[in-house]
């Protein structure tokens, strides 16, 4: 790429979804890009989002998030915290997976016994998962971070699920104190709390 | 030079790509491979509870991908530039997105019940191979079928896909007949001499 700071468009639907880490990182790093939300493009893989480098297109939400935190230094400081940073990403998505039949019905879009659901799904993979991640906030020292000493990709991915999650299910994840804590530094952060005060706001 | 220890089950599935990273790049190891009865033993010591995981100077390291990209970008095997490197965790993460699909077809085929296998090969996993492979297909062409899913060198995801054809080619022969390219980049990819080396003395699993 040329020296010039290349353009930038990331396409996807108009919710937070899997592109929101990356909208956010363009806002961390004051860097241009265009916000194109519709309702289906061409992408390599059929899906969305797509990020545009150029004109060049890139699929895969975290393989785009990775690609402009490096960039614009939120991936970790060392290698071996990169790797831990895409570890938590990994272990989100394999969370994820398990997580959304319990929380389609709890945002509407699939029929269920939500309190049944809530029981025998919703809460024991909560609680898996955001244990770990508890685990993981204080063993890096409850300094508000999930990985090393400053903001990364896996902590804005973790905060703006953590603001779908309440939602539309208030309190569910009260008893996660140190994650509270990251998410609390996310949100707080200027140029993030200025971005969701003026972002469209969706349920999503 | 730091001590690695990877810990994975006795199969090739998510682990082998790092093995194989390993291996090529002559990096001294130990492979530690556990069987199903001693995972309940071991399970509690791994961060998340499942493999495989990476211990570099006893300090572990979860989740496949992340362990490959890791040891990838140590090796020289991650990509030349920032975007080929993005191009290359893309492809690792639509594998991962394809695998999951397939994992009911290879739930079936660890039992033995052989009418869900066919009924689930028809079902499962001939649309997800095609859907997942046609992308392959074209990814390998357009990148000008040089024998590389991206660039002009070897990188994880090329040893990945590779392994991984081979085990789906033991419960589904000519799997990938349609897709020529691809199995041009595998020939290649297996053919290279530490690679092939290591494949001949390797245990043989079902997976």
């Amino acid at each position: 790429f040329p020296n010039s700071m290349p353009t930038y468009k990331l396409t996807y639907f108009d919710t937070q979804g899997f592109a929101e880490v990356s909208r956010q990182l363009f806002i961390l790093s004051d860097t241009p890009f265009e916000d194109n939300r519709i309702r289906y493009t061409e992408s390599p893989f059929g899906k969305m989002p797509v990020l545009e480098v150029d004109g060049q297109p890139l699929s895969q939400s975290f393989a785009i998030a990775r690609f402009l935190a490096n960039k614009f230094g939120y991936a970790g400081r060392t290698e071996w915290e990169q790797a831990w940073v895409d570890a938590l990403g990994d272990q989100f998505k394999d969370y994820l997976n398990e997580f959304l039949p319990f929380f389609r019905i709890a945002f509407g879009t699939a029929n269920g016994d939500l309190e049944e659901m809530r029981k025998s799904e919703g809460e024991p993979i909560r609680d898996k998962f955001f244990g770990f991640l508890e685990k993981q906030a204080k063993s890096n020292g409850s300094n508000g971070f999930l990985v090393g000493d400053s903001l990364t990709w896996i902590d804005l991915v973790v905060a703006d699920h953590m603001g779908v999650v309440e939602f539309h299910l208030p309190r569910f994840l009260d008893s996660f104190p140190e994650v509270q804590r990251v998410r609390r530094q996310v949100i707080e952060t200027p140029k993030i709390k200025e971005w969701l005060e003026r972002r469209p706001k969706r349920q999503y | 030079m730091p001590t690695y220890k990877l810990s994975y089950f006795e199969g090739q599935g998510l682990g082998e790509v790092s093995r194989q990273l390993l291996h090529l790049s002559e990096t001294p190891f130990e492979d530690d491979r556990i069987s199903q009865e001693d995972w309940p033993k071991r399970k509690d010591s791994m961060p998340f509870a499942k493999l495989p995981v990476l211990f570099v100077d006893g300090k572990p390291l979860p989740q496949s991908l992340a362990i490959a990209r890791y040891l990838a970008n140590q090796f020289g095997f991650a990509g030349k530039t920032p975007f080929e490197s993005a191009w290359v965790d893309a492809l690792g993460d639509q594998f991962k997105d394809y695998f999951s699909e397939m994992v009911p077809y290879f739930m079936a085929l660890g039992g033995d019940n052989e009418e869900e296998k066919s009924r689930l090969q028809l079902e499962v996993a001939e649309p997800a191979i095609n859907k997942f492979f046609s992308i392959l297909e074209k990814r390998a062409k357009d990148n000008g079928s040089n024998g590389h899913f991206v660039g002009d060198s070897l990188t994880w995801i090329d040893i990945h896909i590779s392994d991984h054809m081979g085990v789906g080619e033991k419960y589904f022969p000519n799997a990938y007949a349609a897709f020529p390219t691809v199995l041009a980049l595998r020939e290649g990819t297996v053919s290279l001499p530490k690679l092939k080396e290591w494949i001949e003395k390797r245990p043989v699993t079902p997976y």
